[in-house]
């Protein structure tokens, strides 16, 4: 070998090893392979901690679920080699139902469960976290109801189901909702994507490569707004571009782990929850984003198409 | 793929990999930086792994993506175009020293310094840096020679024994 190249290659060998080196590895590993809150593409050290935290929140205030599914071609399935009947196992059931009902009382709520995933601990902590989503709302209901009924009564109604969305042999899409009624209605969804092959929950960070996608989508969803809004006046959001009559706060941009699933088209699905972004009567909004808009921030096109 | 295997693969090789990751961001916060995330990318898109065989290409793969999007991102990279390519070449047609000739592997243009790296200092065959960069052979063996004549280096029979691997041109 060229005596100068054997002198960059030395330099390069040479290049020294942090000893947190084999700690971030094994921690990374653990955390993306793991299903806890934390498996995006969470930076490093302090603002890993606070990444967790802003999980831990979302979590916590998810009241509904909403399972979405990963529409994966036969072709990519053949292409990664890969057998098409593995995830067939994998199940959604009615795991658990509290209903109640009395005169203006009524509460309703499915919990789904997901059975046949090999990685067991993805399974429990999704299976409990739809319990204890399902068993929070259902306390609530109660207490709610007891402090309407000592005040002199009143009406109250909480709804709470699934659906899947997609089921294929790679992707399993769950939505989840809850429908709170307490004179006017509010609605939140939540969803959740499992890839099934690799048994992994899919965020939204980790589908891209940066956090540019924030702003793409941000945008993409201003231009649908005022689209919207210019083919049918009906159609209002609080958006820029859009002249508002009340001072309502405006869209700025979506939430780095905004709600969101995969179409069975293999788009990607961002949606808001009622007034969110817009008036009540706009309901549960959601906006599909051309997979041409975020083709160069996509980790890869396994999942948008 | 199994993520498991993908698992074992990164925790064996994490020195290397991190080298790697090294000699595209020059500094050990940013280099960890990309191995962290490339972890996370191959855990997240362990489907897109075709076979075993190819997880060293296709991790390398990551790793420099990965490199060269935070080099992006903090615009320390001018990715160059041929112009900028010939410019660069004139400059360092210069006589240099050691110090030069680091130098000369910095200014590199990305694509150049990867070839460089990867056979040289990472020992990968020439069809394996194929693979990693999804160039064509022959645009490999064009960008290794290129970069040697950057580096006023000679260049080494190597090209020549590697030439039964020609057939692939241009796939």
């Amino acid at each position: 070998m060229d005596p100068k190249i054997e002198k960059l290659r030395n330099a390069y060998d040479s290049i020294p090893i942090p000893d947190e080196l084999e700690a971030l590895v094994n921690q990374t590993l653990s955390q993306a392979m793991g299903a806890s809150g934390r498996h995006g593409i969470g930076p490093r050290k302090h603002r890993a901690a606070k990444g967790f935290l802003v999980a831990a929140a979302s979590l916590a205030a998810a009241f509904v679920l909403f399972v979405a599914g990963i529409n994966l071609s036969p072709t990519f399935a053949e292409k990664a080699g890969r057998l098409p009947m593995v995830g067939q196992l994998v199940k959604v059931f009615l795991l658990r139902e509290y209903t109640h009902q009395e005169d203006s009382y009524d509460a309703s709520l499915q919990s789904p469960g997901i059975e046949g995933l090999e990685n067991q601990d993805l399974e429990d902590f999704l299976n409990a976290k739809y319990l204890s989503e399902n068993k929070a709302l259902y306390e609530t209901f109660m207490a709610d109801m007891a402090a309407l009924k000592e005040a002199g009564g009143g009406h109250l109604g909480v709804d709470s189901g699934y659906l899947v969305l997609t089921d294929t042999a790679e992707i399993l899409s769950i939505g989840r909702y809850v429908v709170n009624t307490v004179g006017s209605s509010s609605t939140v969804f939540r969803y959740d994507t499992i890839d099934k092959v690799n048994e992994i929950l899919i965020t939204l960070p980790s589908l891209f490569k940066d956090d540019r996608y924030i702003d793409l989508i941000s945008e993409e969803i201003k231009g649908q707004m005022v689209a919207q809004h210019q083919a049918d006046p009906n159609r209002f959001f609080w958006v820029e571009g859009i002249e508002q009559s009340v001072d309502m706060p405006l869209f700025g941009r979506i939430a780095r782990d905004q709600s969101f699933y995969i179409s069975a088209e293999g788009e990607l699905v961002i949606s808001f929850d009622k007034y969110e972004v817009a008036p009540g009567y706009m309901g549960v909004l959601t906006f599909t984003i051309p997979t041409e808009v975020l083709k160069d921030v996509l980790v890869s096109r396994v999942y948008l198409k | 793929m199994n993520s498991r295997r993908i698992a074992d693969y990164v925790t064996e090789n994490r020195e290397s990999h991190y080298r790697l990751a090294y000699s595209y961001v020059k500094n050990p916060d940013d280099a960890l930086d990309v191995i962290q995330e490339s972890v996370c990318k191959a855990i997240h898109g362990a489907h897109t792994l075709k076979s075993p065989e190819f997880i060293k290409t296709w991790f390398y793969r990551i790793v420099i993506n990965t490199a060269l999007d935070l080099l992006r991102k903090q615009k320390k990279l001018v990715l160059a175009d041929d112009e900028a390519f010939e410019t660069l070449h004139a400059v360092v047609d210069d006589p240099m020293e050691d110090y030069d000739l680091h130098q000369a592997l910095e200014r590199l243009p990305g694509h150049y310094r990867t070839v460089v790296v990867l056979r040289y200092f990472e020992d990968l065959p020439l069809n394996d840096i194929a693979e990693v960069t999804g160039l064509p052979l022959s645009t490999v063996k064009t960008r290794l020679y290129k970069s040697l004549k950057m580096l006023r280096l000679e260049l080494e029979s190597e090209l020549d024994s590697d030439k039964k691997g020609g057939n692939t041109y241009g796939s």
